[in-house]
């Protein structure tokens, strides 16, 4: 076999050198982003999962507002001011001239946007009478998950460059939610458009924004190709064209960085950090980041009904192992459900800790004094809050042996995963959060609710009317430090029923090559690169 | 002749007929709902359910069944994805070719290192040449293909860097696909930049040709060593020896005719082992096709996906096997008065 | 070989003992059955000897290199994994799993194969046809194939994996054996047998299965082979043995993601997968080239 290497090098290389200028110029017009999944869908309306948002959010679509991520303050987006009346019952939006929308192969504008626009955009999540309301099941699981679409009472175009919300009751998160990446703005006239030749369900799966890029193809499996928006508002954009290289596999990775077939990739997994480090070629940027990592129990399966078996399996948890051999020192071990940098943070004294022989001692308790046996689901993908589940669960699993209670790993592809512990389908499972906005809620209602427990969002399956009563009586005020009380005692209250046991807070990781300039990590929500350019 | 074609025929239909036995029974076989595994749909009330159910003639006799499976296959209509909600026969359609391609360039490979290496081997039986190209040989039979895809990828691709180590092109270019053989699609897209792309998709073919292409180089290396050797000691050879022929004589004009007879028709076996061996090289090299495919369907119990790979890849090998066969036959005339149905 | 013998006690010796004196001179086949051998035992005593559990995790020592290495540890011969577990115990129950269970599987693939074959070739008329003619469809689809089509069913699993193995395998062997049977039956001492009023039973007992055991070997070290690259690689495409089961593909697949910082963790299940096929593929040639050999003296 080497006789044919041998012949064939020779030809390959002389071609490669010949043509390496040429090669490098074409490189400098695009940039191939290493994404760990398929998209689910294309608009972030429609789907929380972490790996879709990163694709889609930022690139294509425009929100009204944005968060500053030093200042925490808000930024204009496509509204380019607004104000709060009627006890923050009213918010009306100012919106912004001159944006156009994408104009594709499958769509092509005659009018900019406007308050149509963000009418349909938002009443498509709750109004029943808006045509798109049903299209692909009504699941609008961000919305649903913290209760949006009981909310918003109705908007109002007051005319075409104006609207106002109006809501059912003050909301503190309101506008921290409408910054989130799942609050885009979509074409009201493409929708149209579909509706009149029946195919409504493209409009999830060909999407049409004012994002920095617009979409060209989609080959699943495989890649995503984006090409530049010529006309994006706020400022040029450099590439010519962004590919999403669908690569599921970390290893694969890692090595495609190494051989330049990528420039950036999301979440290297912790294993390979220090090697990476180690690259000169190779830049490893580190971000703070608001998320938790945790271990769910299905609350309404028994045994996991039972808080002291919860307890129980908690304590045979040795969360120090963890931090070693599935986070490399890339994440602080939780004290609590919430990070330490969010400022409704408070240490928990109850959360479990390592001891075996407590452990066995609470399942006597409990009435398992030989254990049982369980599933324990790992997620397939690798995430900030968790980088390794698999290997977390081997983890689990060997120290769950030593309480005699014996766990059989479940793994599935990413997507059905999600969808078979959004139906329950799982004993306990070990996922995570990373949080859309600042605002502590966003640990709690979209995770833990009764809400969220319908939309499929809560893998606890958890819902306690006394929890919820405290996440709505801490949206129902503005005085910061009367919400923190009641997120302190909700946070107490997970300590002590322990839907979930977290186990530690993931530090945000991108790895890209050191060409590749203005890449925007956040410590919530998506990745952006809308700015991203190489250097010259 | 045409008794030959027949008989082929016949056996042709009655292979294809027991595969679509096969297949229509994998419905039922795999775990699951019957209804799910048919259609691809999950979560359907109770209308769409009566529908589908009038579709599949669920209700009715097996052999109905099986009609109506029949009829759904000749259309293309083969079922829905269930991870991604598309038609299955157009997954088929746009990964097919990726496979082919790259079976294709393995098995050229093959033949055209290992029919020479094979025959250098016999005619040197026991010396040097004849060592080094076995033990070679033994190594390369014997290497799990997996682990050399990974020492490939580590030297050329990590450590040298001269190879690309996976798709079938670099992402940038943005080629159409028409005929979704790339090389093909290369030539037919219109821009400037031809030669660049051309080169680059060879450049990402080398690697998986060359993991590819060892085992049924080896197979044919040991074929065409055996086969030249047992006609070398076949008497007509002695016979054209004692009347003074050379030997390269002896080898081009004689033996090499008669003992590359067997040797098409292995190549044409090797078709269905390129197949499966491309599943294992397509998940390594992350190259877009139906291995790939199929593989990821088994983890996500795609059943109707599964089925569908099966359906296809199988029909392939039987199509290929039996193109291989007749070719044979066509040139060698002695094969076909072989009995009836015997191996 | 010398057409002459001044002294012929060699050809009367049993053909067994002339064929390992043939064998023996054969080196590589030679150096391929100590392996062979080696890893037989290894395969069986694995789960004693180890000097930890497979499944042992030491949180004090994760990702050790190998001993000879200067970051290295005496207590972890060939290091450690990312859990802390020892490589070298990992390996060698590695070998229970892959090369054992082959051998396991090889051997009941023979069993079914030895009885069906026969039986195949004893058959006659529409039966045999039809029975022929299902071969030839099983054939014509290779062994891994046919084992993913199997798993696609069972769902994965190690055993699914090995029964998978031994249906994939069987009809090759049902074909090559029924070939082997066929081919004695035609030969004339068995018509004589036959004349002298011998019944089927002992036709096959005293007179085919002397004389093509030895072949029925061959057959069997080439399904070991095929059985543990099978193995292997639907261990490492994760349709066989799941982890932590310390099988030689699935150890490999698992520990792909170190690569770049414990490269050893992946070379050397490889090298071993490697060896171990060798092994048997040497075995197995030389098996058939001293058969060729004795026939031809």
């Amino acid at each position: 076999m080497y006789k044919l290497v041998l012949m064939l090098l020779p030809v390959l290389l002389s071609g490669c050198m010949k043509n390496s200028e040429t090669e490098r110029a074409r490189k400098a017009q695009g940039l191939v982003y290493c994404a760990e999944a398929n998209p689910v869908a294309f608009n972030p309306q429609v789907t929380t999962t972490g790996s879709t948002i990163d694709i889609i959010a930022n690139q294509l679509y425009d929100k009204l507002l944005s968060i500053d991520p030093n200042s925490g303050e808000f930024r204009p987006e496509l509204a380019t001011h607004w104000d709060i009346a009627n006890d923050g019952k009213e918010v009306t939006f100012y919106l912004r001239k001159d944006v156009q929308f994408h104009t594709t192969s499958y769509f092509t504008p005659t009018r900019t946007f406007n308050a149509d626009d963000v009418v349909f955009s938002f009443s498509r999540l709750f109004d029943v009478y808006n045509p798109y309301h049903f299209v692909g099941d009504a699941n609008y699981p961000y919305f649903q998950s913290i209760g949006m679409d009981q909310l918003i009472r109705q908007v109002v175009k007051i005319d075409d460059y104006t609207v106002r919300f109006e809501l059912f009751n003050a909301e503190s998160s309101f506008l921290s939610n409408l910054a989130t990446d799942f609050a885009v703005v979509t074409s009201k006239e493409y929708a149209q458009n579909l509706l009149k030749i029946g195919k409504e369900a493209q409009f999830d799966q060909l999407p049409v924004g004012t994002g920095p890029y617009l979409f060209k193809h989609f080959l699943r499996d495989n890649l995503i190709r984006y090409h530049r928006n010529a006309h994006y508002w706020k400022h040029p954009v450099a590439m010519e064209q962004l590919v999403y290289d669908i690569t599921t596999n970390g290893t694969s990775r890692i090595a495609k960085m190494l051989t330049k077939e990528c420039d950036i990739t999301a979440h290297p997994s912790a294993t390979q950090l220090e090697f990476l480090i180690s690259r000169e070629d190779i830049r490893v940027d580190k971000a703070a980041n608001l998320n938790i990592g945790f271990w769910a129990f299905n609350t309404e399966r028994p045994p996991f009904d039972n808080p002291i078996v919860r307890r129980a399996l908690s304590h045979a948890l040795d969360v120090n192992k963890m931090m070693q051999a599935v986070f490399y020192g890339s994440g602080i071990a939780a004290k609590s459900n919430l990070p330490p940098s969010s400022w409704a943070f408070a240490p928990q004294s109850q959360l479990p800790e390592y001891d075996p022989e407590k452990a066995k001692q609470l399942l006597l308790e409990a009435g398992y004094p030989d254990g049982f046996s369980m599933t324990l689901w790992a997620m397939p993908v690798s995430r900030i809050y968790n980088p390794n589940a698999r290997k977390m669960a081997e983890l689990i699993q060997s120290d769950l042996k030593l309480i005699g209670v014996t766990a059989k790993i479940v793994e599935y592809e990413w997507n059905t995963f999600i969808d078979r512990v959004g139906r329950h389908e799982h004993d306990s499972v070990l996922l995570g959060w990373a949080a859309d906005t600042p605002d502590p809620d966003n640990f709690f209602t979209p995770l833990l609710s009764c809400t969220a427990t319908f939309s499929g969002k809560n893998p606890s399956n958890w819902c306690n009317p006394e929890f919820d009563l405290l996440l709505t009586q801490a949206l129902d005020t503005n005085d910061i430090e009367l919400r923190k009380v009641y997120y302190q005692q909700a946070q107490a209250m997970i300590a002590k029923e322990l839907p979930l046991m977290p186990i530690a807070h993931g530090l945000r990781f991108q790895a890209s090559s050191s060409d590749v300039e203005g890449i925007e990590l956040r410590p919530f929500g998506g990745i952006s690169l809308a700015k991203a350019r190489r250097a010259q | 002749m045409r008794e030959y074609l027949l008989r082929r025929l016949s056996l042709l239909t009655f292979m294809l007929f027991a595969l679509s036995i096969f297949t229509f029974s994998l419905s039922y076989l795999f775990p699951g709902e019957l209804l799910t595994n048919l259609s691809g749909l999950t979560n359907s009330n109770y209308t769409s359910t009566q529908l589908l159910e009038a579709k599949y003639k669920l209700n009715e006799s097996l052999l109905q069944q099986y009609i109506a499976f029949l009829g759904r296959i000749t259309h293309g209509d083969w079922g829905i994805s269930l991870s991604s909600g598309e038609n299955v026969f157009e997954h088929i359609r746009i990964l097919f070719p990726a496979t082919i391609e790259l079976c294709v360039y393995a098995l050229i490979t093959s033949v055209v290192i290992g029919i020479p290496c094979g025959i250098i081997s016999a005619v040197y039986h026991r010396r040097w040449p004849d060592n080094l190209i076995s033990s070679v040989t033994m190594l390369g039979f014997s290497i799990p293909i997996f682990w050399l895809a990974l020492l490939l990828i580590m030297t050329f691709c990590l450590t040298l860097g001269w190879f690309p180590m996976s798709g079938r092109i670099g992402l940038l270019f943005e080629i159409d696909a028409v005929t979704n053989f790339m090389l093909l699609d290369i030539l037919l897209a219109d821009f400037p930049y031809h030669g660049l792309a051309f080169q680059d998709a060879l450049h990402h073919l080398a690697l998986p040709t060359i993991v590819l292409a060892m085992y049924p180089t080896t197979v044919l290396i040991r074929f065409t060593r055996d086969s030249m050797l047992h006609v070398l000691e076949q008497n007509f050879i002695k016979t054209a020896r004692a009347k003074g022929l050379s030997q390269a004589q002896l080898i081009i004009h004689h033996a090499l005719r008669n003992a590359l007879l067997p040797v098409i028709k292995q190549i044409g076996l090797q078709f269905s082992t390129l197949i499966t061996l491309a599943m294992i090289t397509e998940v390594i090299f992350s190259w877009p096709g139906v291995g790939r495919w199929l593989i990821d369907s088994i983890y996500q119990r795609d059943y109707p996906a599964i089925q569908g790979g099966l359906l296809a890849v199988s029909m392939f090998v039987i199509l290929a096997n039996m193109t291989a066969e007749l070719s044979h036959s066509l040139l060698d005339p002695i094969s076909r008065n072989k009995a009836h149905g015997k191996i | 070989m010398a057409k002459f013998k001044l002294y012929s006690e060699e050809s009367n010796r049993s053909p067994l003992s002339r064929l390992w004196k043939k064998f023996k001179r054969n080196h590589p086949a030679l150096v391929g059955l100590w392996i062979f051998m080696a890893l037989l035992v290894l395969a069986v005593i694995a789960p004693v000897v180890s000097p930890y559990g497979i499944n042992q995790q030491h949180s004090d020592a994760l990702l050790l290199p190998p001993s000879w290495h200067d970051a290295g540890n005496v207590r972890f011969l060939l290091g450690t994994d990312d859990l802390g577990r020892d490589v070298l115990s990992r390996l060698m129950n590695g070998a229970t799993y892959t090369f054992g269970l082959s051998v396991v599987a090889a051997l009941i693939t023979t069993f079914f194969g030895v009885i069906l074959g026969t039986f195949a070739g004893l058959t006659r008329g529409i039966r045999s046809s039809f029975l022929n003619h299902l071969l030839d469809i099983t054939l014509t689809i290779p062994s891994l194939l046919l084992a993913i089509i199997i798993i696609a069913i069972l769902g994965p699993g190690l055993m699914n994996t090995v029964w998978a193995i031994v249906f994939a395998l069987l009809p090759q062997h049902i074909h090559s054996i029924r070939n082997l049977v066929v081919q004695e039956l035609n030969k004339d001492y068995i018509t004589a047998f036959r004349l002298d009023g011998a019944n089927q039973w002992y036709i096959i007992r005293r007179g085919i299965f002397p004389n093509i055991y030895e072949q029925i070997v061959v057959i069997f070290t080439m399904a070991l082979s095929t059985a543990i690259l099978d193995i292997a690689a639907l261990g490492f495409l994760k349709l066989g043995a799941q982890p932590p089961v310390t099988e030689w593909g699935a150890i490999l697949a698992e520990n792909l993601g170190l690569i770049y910082i414990a490269p050893w963790t992946v070379g050397l299940p490889g090298v071993l997968l490697f060896l171990a096929v060798l092994a048997t593929n040497l075995v197995g040639d030389g098996l058939r080239q001293v058969l060729k050999d004795r026939k031809a003296d």
